[in-house]
């Protein structure tokens, strides 16, 4: 289904929880919103479902407004982030409850929750209560009652915050398959960064109540367009400096802070303008040339080494090496280059670096 | 401050512990439980008298009219307090709206009023020709649906408590994640929120039943206000009806009449619980359009419409209404005597919660910690046999049992205080052990790892998370206590508690006396609760 807000805002008393959303999602999208814990983004999803009604704007559903439509009529599957399966029902009474209660024909009944069951692998538990299952199992469970409701839409809260990391990661692949094999529009409120880049077809990024920014994983990752979204989404190094000149080519050349000059990435700034560059860790690289910087500390990632310094700068930049290459120690001197396709200009913002990446 | 390490550091070992707990359950066997059923085995004894009782079928019918009255009033003010009580407990858990405190006050306030000035409140409201009378209807009511609308008002915050506290448990998701999938709220609630509602429906449905049971003050002043005193009986009033006769059959009559309420009681007790535990709601049928209607529009609002409303009808006007006696000029009160009774009642409530702080206390921690273990079973079900059994019997068997042991009579305010400990135990106990249930054990785990001892762990750890359901247990035991006629009259007719004096005084006919008497003890009633909240407040906020 085709969902469209038209100026979304949700307020409790004084506070608005989120302000003037306005979004359009293709049928069949998968879509993650991503964002610090209180940006809102359980509220916009529990608006889109009906849960919740906006106080000011609208919801279109193929293009329907659906705003006033009690949340029983939305027709739109969720799965809470606590589960909520119905604990005085088994396995197979949960899932058939949607066509139960829209008074379908027992037999009926038996064959969706039976479909939905196996759809998620589920049928072997069909007699058990959910407080036998293991928690991703119980996951598994609520995704298959939210789709036995024949919904063409469906919200995940945050569905796999409390399960542990594998089971996580399996599930995330499967449900993608399972609902773009369904057809499904889907919106996925998560505070994972790497299940949002990737599960989704675009993500949205929220802030404080307000959409930051929507694009593509890589999209948003490779060309950010605002310093949170480059600070929130991935790790990277920011460091304040001043544009000096630009290239024939358009690159720009800036002055960082000390006097060295890097080049970037092509701009829209002139010089004299105060920016701040954001170079991703595995943009970052040793030569013999360069910002001289200190290494102060060296931590094992897992499947790299991420090498924190101190520049002449003043400013901390990491970098990454391979987890077979040599690590230097801590102490020793390094010089820094930038991959300057990869740096990207931003302009300074005028509350100051700080309030700008701030999480709330 | 040595005291305290003397125990914590005795509390280290487990010899002691296990010496104390034994010791605890030893006192509730002796004190509480055997002289509680003592009654049951008197009537083997005395089987005698007991049979000669039954050879006369006179006394038989009227024995089995005041236990069918006492029954079936018992019934069908639960049911109604069950209908009543569910959406007002969605009311008071799931709404927010201004001034939700007041009625969360105003619910308990039945609560704070002794029974026998709440009877008299009652009868003059409801009552015609001094009350409400509806013109042209001439409405005059009967004893039996008098008594249903009195037992109604004093059982109804059991009930809306009881099914609060499992609705604040019940996840609103649940119904949330129902309506998602289609479902009606209606539908929801009733296949989902109402099946998981059992456990509090029983707890409320034998907390009103037995209240409703065991009430004999309020009853009695309303019987004997409707002029229907020594006709129509419940098995209270006849327990009472028949210590005050010299009669020699007398001792039969209430022997029988005891033993039969101790055991219906019990019996009833086992049958709620199954029933309700195997009733299944049917789930299976839906009906989607019935279910829309019932949820939206008019139809929740004149229900929360009419939940107000009853309880402002039914149970709060009736309530306050013998307040309208301020409008007449101020009776002659014997203030001495007053003061006296006042002064003994509360002496006898605050024994009977102290005892029941001291000594619940274990027995509650263990039922909350180990229900799963036998004894944990047997304490939890012994626990409730002082709360089900009507207290009027429970005061006839206890003074049975300690007229036995000890022959003098110059104990009888002892004894008194003995019966109120009895039935105002469980009220403490259940109240901890619930509070206990809540607490992650981990807490306590943690301060133990931190180097604390037992007795400490206890009195920094746990007894600050639970202090407030402690408090809560208290002033319920003690409210419960004051307001107690039944159980002190069937131990003591002479007794000198406040209740008892307001019960003579009607008894005299001093309606203006007692009515003033009763407007003074609720006064002071609400003044010792204000001071002891801001007191216990306060307290909390300074440690």
């Amino acid at each position: 289904m085709k969902i469209r807000l038209d100026n979304i805002s949700m307020r409790f008393g004084d506070f608005y929880a989120i302000k003037n959303i306005s979004l359009s999602i293709a049928r069949g999208e998968y879509l993650t919103i991503l964002g610090p814990s209180g940006c809102g983004k359980t509220t916009l999803i529990k608006v889109i479902s009906g849960i919740w009604q906006p106080t000011e704007g609208k919801v279109f559903v193929d293009e329907r407004d659906v705003t006033d439509v009690p949340i029983e009529d939305r027709d739109t599957g969720y799965v809470f982030q606590n589960i909520a399966l119905f604990p005085n029902m088994t396995i197979k009474e949960n899932v058939g409850y949607s066509p139960r209660v829209r008074n379908m024909p027992e037999e009926e009944i038996d064959q969706i929750a039976k479909d939905h069951l196996e759809l998620v692998k589920m049928f072997d538990r069909a007699g058990m209560l959910p407080s036998e299952l293991s928690g991703g199992e119980q996951q598994k469970v609520a995704i298959a009652r939210a789709l036995a409701s024949g919904s063409k839409m469906l919200m995940l809260d945050e569905p796999f915050s409390a399960l542990d990391a594998r089971v996580r990661v399996e599930l995330r692949y499967e449900i993608r398959r399972l609902v773009k094999k369904l057809g499904i529009t889907v919106l996925h409120v998560t505070h994972d960064q790497e299940e949002a880049m990737s599960v989704s077809d675009r993500i949205i990024l929220m802030r404080a109540g307000g959409i930051q920014e929507i694009g593509t994983p890589l999209d948003m990752y490779r060309n950010p367009k605002s310093i949170f979204a480059a600070y929130f989404i991935g790790e990277t190094n920011l460091m304040e400096c001043t544009v000096l000149d630009k290239t024939k080519a358009g690159r720009t050349v800036l002055r960082l802070r000390g006097g060295r000059t890097v080049r970037a990435s092509k701009s829209s700034f002139y010089s004299g303008d105060p920016v701040v560059i954001s170079v991703r860790p595995e943009n970052v690289y040793t030569a013999n040339d360069g910002l001289e910087a200190k290494v102060i500390g060296i931590v094992f990632m897992g499947t790299y080494w991420r090498i924190r310094t101190l520049a002449e700068t003043s400013d901390y930049i990491d970098y990454n090496i391979s987890a077979n290459d040599e690590v230097p120690q801590i102490g020793d001197e390094v010089r820094l280059v930038f991959n300057k396709k990869a740096t990207k200009v931003f302009e300074r913002p005028e509350e100051g670096l700080e309030e700008a990446i701030k999480l709330e | 401050m040595s005291l305290f390490k003397w125990i914590n550091n005795v509390s280290n070992n487990e010899r002691p512990r296990k010496a104390w707990f034994s010791f605890v359950c030893l006192i509730f066997i002796v004190l509480i439980i055997i002289p509680s059923i003592f009654v049951v085995l008197k009537m083997f004894t005395e089987w005698d008298i007991v049979s000669g009782v039954l050879g006369d079928p006179e006394k038989t019918s009227l024995i089995w009219g005041a236990l069918w009255n006492s029954f079936s009033i018992a019934a069908i003010v639960t049911v109604v307090d069950i209908v009543i009580g569910i959406p007002m407990a969605w009311i008071l858990v799931r709404k927010q709206f201004r001034g939700k405190k007041y009625l969360d006050t105003l619910m308990d306030m039945p609560l704070v009023f002794p029974t026998g000035a709440l009877g008299f409140s009652v009868v003059l409201f409801w009552g015609a020709p001094n009350g409400i009378d509806i013109p042209g209807l001439g409405m005059v009511l009967s004893p039996y649906i008098m008594l249903i609308l009195l037992h109604i008002i004093f059982t109804y915050p059991y009930m809306v408590r009881s099914l609060s506290a499992i609705l604040e448990q019940i996840e609103p998701n649940y119904e949330t994640a129902a309506m998602t999938l289609s479902a009606s709220r209606f539908t929801a609630v009733r296949t989902i929120t109402l099946p998981l509602f059992r456990a509090g429906l029983v707890t409320g449905t034998i907390l009103c039943f037995a209240r409703s049971l065991s009430e004999t003050g309020g009853t009695y002043a309303a019987l004997l206000l409707m002029n229907a005193n020594g006709i129509f009986f419940t098995g209270p009033t006849f327990i009472k009806h028949m210590k005050e006769i010299q009669d020699p059959t007398a001792m039969g009559s209430m022997i029988l009449i005891s033993v039969l309420m101790i055991v219906f009681a019990l019996i009833l007790l086992v049958v709620v619980k199954l029933l309700i535990m195997r009733f299944k709601i049917p789930i299976k049928k839906v009906w989607p359009h019935l279910g829309r209607k019932l949820s939206r529009g008019a139809v929740p609002k004149l229900k929360d419409a009419f939940s107000i409303a009853f309880l402002a009808i039914i149970v709060l006007l009736p309530t306050f209404y013998i307040f309208t006696y301020l409008t007449q000029p101020m009776a002659d009160i014997d203030f001495v005597a007053l003061m006296s009774a006042i002064g003994t009642s509360f002496a006898v409530a605050g024994v009977a919660v102290v005892f029941g702080i001291v000594f619940g206390i274990p027995i509650a921690l263990y039922i909350a910690r180990k229900r799963d273990t036998k004894l944990g079973k047997i304490l939890d079900n012994l626990v409730n046999v002082p709360l089900i059994i009507p207290t009027t019997a429970l005061g006839f068997s206890l003074g049975l049992f300690w007229s036995t042991i000890y022959a003098g009579g110059s104990l009888n305010l002892l004894m008194v205080v003995l019966g109120h400990m009895a039935f105002t135990f469980p009220l403490v106990v259940r109240n901890i052990s619930g509070a206990v249930e809540e607490v992650d054990q981990s807490y306590e785990e943690v301060a133990m790892t931190l180097g604390a001892k037992p007795f400490q762990t206890f009195t920094k750890v746990l007894m600050p998370i639970i202090q407030s359901s402690v408090i809560a247990g208290a002033i319920l035991a003690f409210t419960r206590s004051l307001g107690e006629t039944g159980a002190t009259l069937a131990i003591d007719r002479s007794a000198n508690t406040v209740p008892v004096y307001i019960i003579n005084l009607l008894d005299a006919g001093k309606h203006s006396e007692a009515a003033f008497c009763s407007i003074i003890l609720i006064a002071i009633c609400f003044v010792f609760m204000l001071v002891l909240r801001l007191v216990v407040s306060r307290g909390g906020r300074h440690t």
